[in-house]
């Protein structure tokens, strides 16, 4: 297997941004990625691109999306096809493009994502989110998304007695983090009180324990290892890539306190990057609501499963912690532009191990590995990436 | 639209929905609900015996639906009641099931609660009323 790099990485703000298509979003990262490229490229010399969109099935664009915005950006003619799996279409488009070159088949594939979400109507988007969970059964209880994460926090709650607090402190972390995060949606601290005050949406979440909804695009360069030098000075190793499945419908899984194909894909990647859950020194993970990045902890390996919430109290996880999780803002306060998710995360890794936060504030010092953690629906598809420093 | 469950698409899932017909597993003996193509427990049966679920079972977990997270054809429900509890039930034969729960205790839902299933209006689309379970505690 050949080894994969990234040699560059663009992502737009996420936000509303009313007079911007899928189109111009995709541009605005790609050439944000081509400008991140320090020692050049010619754009013809990309090979392949995996780009990942949920809406385009059922918004704007019914097929053939990844043609479509390889044209606008001059690449008309490179191998490109969309990847859908809901919130972790950017993940799997990642997954896929590092297949691509670890194969040997492609030297330069392009992982991309993007969506447009503030162009649908908010009674048409709870009509379109929803699906991507089990529409037969989980939607004819009228429940969405809120309502099945909602039901996974209410049995951890049972099971390992977290309180409704612990939820709102990832919350009032992301948000802190995200203030100083220039490419943040929501560049606005909160505190305890207000996120533990929120509107009610589905007990135990209020407004604040959800993800918004978001337009943006994420764009990263991937390169056969061997190569990436060629194109850049500081190039970001993907030393590990896992992807894994689950039951779609929640009453179909043997635990609901855990996300089975996390544990799947992360123990893919750790095996490959022949590193464990001790080496990572900073993470990325999919905290669509609170009780998804509490799950995450410990299907990473970050702690014994039931012990998140203490991650949580001791500070762990903070930006100044021993492990920071979502220096970003996560999905929460960064914002969730579906199949844009999972690359905008490999964007904030990449800029991150090339000592490029934006605002320093947020630069996290001397980390070696890092990872991303992508997460479809409710858990029925997950995807993640243990990523090296390349200058060493 | 995107969740819009045809009237053929339910009308196929109706013994499931108005008496909730599973299947036992003919090589491991579990029983499946809804109905699969291979069996979810031991992965490899795929010849089944239908069974009748008894619809007793228990709270496995629960939220309450509030108008900002009910889905659009909910939105009546969630406008006239305010909000809506959904259970997880661990039904005795094994499954679990989600539904909605009627008739909750004022004194709040709890982990481990008696239910059983009862034949209840889901909704309405496209002047068809769609019938199916919900549980009550028992």
């Amino acid at each position: 297997m050949e080894g994969v790099a990234i040699i560059g990485a663009g992502q737009t703000r996420y936000g509303d941004f009313p007079t911007k298509g899928v189109k111009e979003l995709f541009a605005e990262a790609y050439l944000e990625m081509l400008q991140s490229v320090d020692r050049g490229l010619d754009p013809q010399m990309i090979q392949a691109a995996y780009i990942g969109c949920l809406s385009a099935g059922s918004g704007f664009q019914l097929g053939q999306l990844a043609p479509l915005l390889m044209g606008h950006v001059g690449l008309p003619h490179v191998n490109a096809v969309r990847v859908e799996n809901a919130c972790a279409s950017g993940g799997f488009a990642l997954y896929n493009a590092a297949c691509a070159v670890a194969s040997g088949k492609f030297d330069l594939v392009l992982a991309a994502g993007v969506e447009k979400m503030r162009d649908i109507s908010s009674s048409k988007g709870r009509y379109w989110l929803g699906v991507s969970g089990d529409t037969e059964y989980e939607r004819l209880a009228g429940s969405t998304f809120a309502g099945i994460y909602a039901l996974m926090a209410t049995r951890y709650m049972h099971e390992y007695g977290l309180k409704r607090e612990h939820l709102s402190m990832v919350a009032v972390k992301n948000h802190r983090n995200a203030a100083a995060n220039p490419k943040a949606q929501f560049r606005k601290a909160i505190t305890l009180e207000q996120a533990m005050n929120g509107v009610p949406v589905a007990y135990p979440f209020n407004i604040w324990d959800c993800s918004p909804t978001t337009d943006g695009a994420a764009v990263v360069l991937l390169c056969n290892a061997r190569r990436a030098r060629d194109f850049t000075s500081r190039p970001v190793y993907l030393r590990g890539f896992g992807a894994a499945s689950d039951y779609l419908a929640i009453h179909d899984r043997s635990s609901i306190t855990r996300l089975n194909a996390t544990r799947k894909a992360a123990a893919e990647a750790y095996k490959q990057a022949g590193i464990g859950p001790r080496d990572i020194d900073f993470a990325e993970v999919h905290d669509c609501f609170t009780i998804a990045e509490i799950l995450a902890y410990a299907d990473l390996g970050f702690c014994e499963e039931g012990r998140a919430h203490y991650l949580l109290e001791e500070g762990i996880t903070q930006l100044d912690g021993k492990l920071p999780v979502n220096a970003s803002g996560g999905l929460k306060a960064k914002g969730h532009p579906i199949g844009a998710t999972g690359c905008g995360m490999a964007y904030e890794i990449f800029r991150q191990l090339r000592g490029e936060a934006a605002e320093p504030v947020r630069q996290i010092k001397n980390a070696r590995f890092a990872l991303s953690h992508n997460v479809g629906g409710s858990g029925g598809t997950a995807a993640v990436f243990i990523y090296q420093r390349g200058d060493e | 639209m995107g969740a819009h469950i045809s009237i053929p698409m339910y009308q196929r899932a109706v013994p499931q929905r108005y008496r909730l017909v599973g299947q036992r597993c003919l090589k491991c003996g579990k029983v499946n609900f809804p109905p699969k193509a291979v069996c979810k427990y031991c992965n490899a049966g795929f010849e089944f015996e239908e069974v009748t679920l008894s619809g007793r079972g228990t709270v496995y977990s629960y939220t309450i639906i509030a108008g900002g997270g009910a889905p659009p054809e909910f939105a009546e429900q969630a406008h006239c009641q305010g909000s809506y509890p959904v259970v997880v039930v661990e039904l005795e034969e094994g499954p679990r099931v989600i539904a909605q729960l009627v008739d909750p205790p004022p004194a709040g839902i709890t982990i481990g609660m008696p239910v059983r299933a009862v034949f209840r209006k889901i909704y309405e689309e496209e002047g068809v009323i769609r019938y199916g379970f919900k549980f009550r505690p028992a």
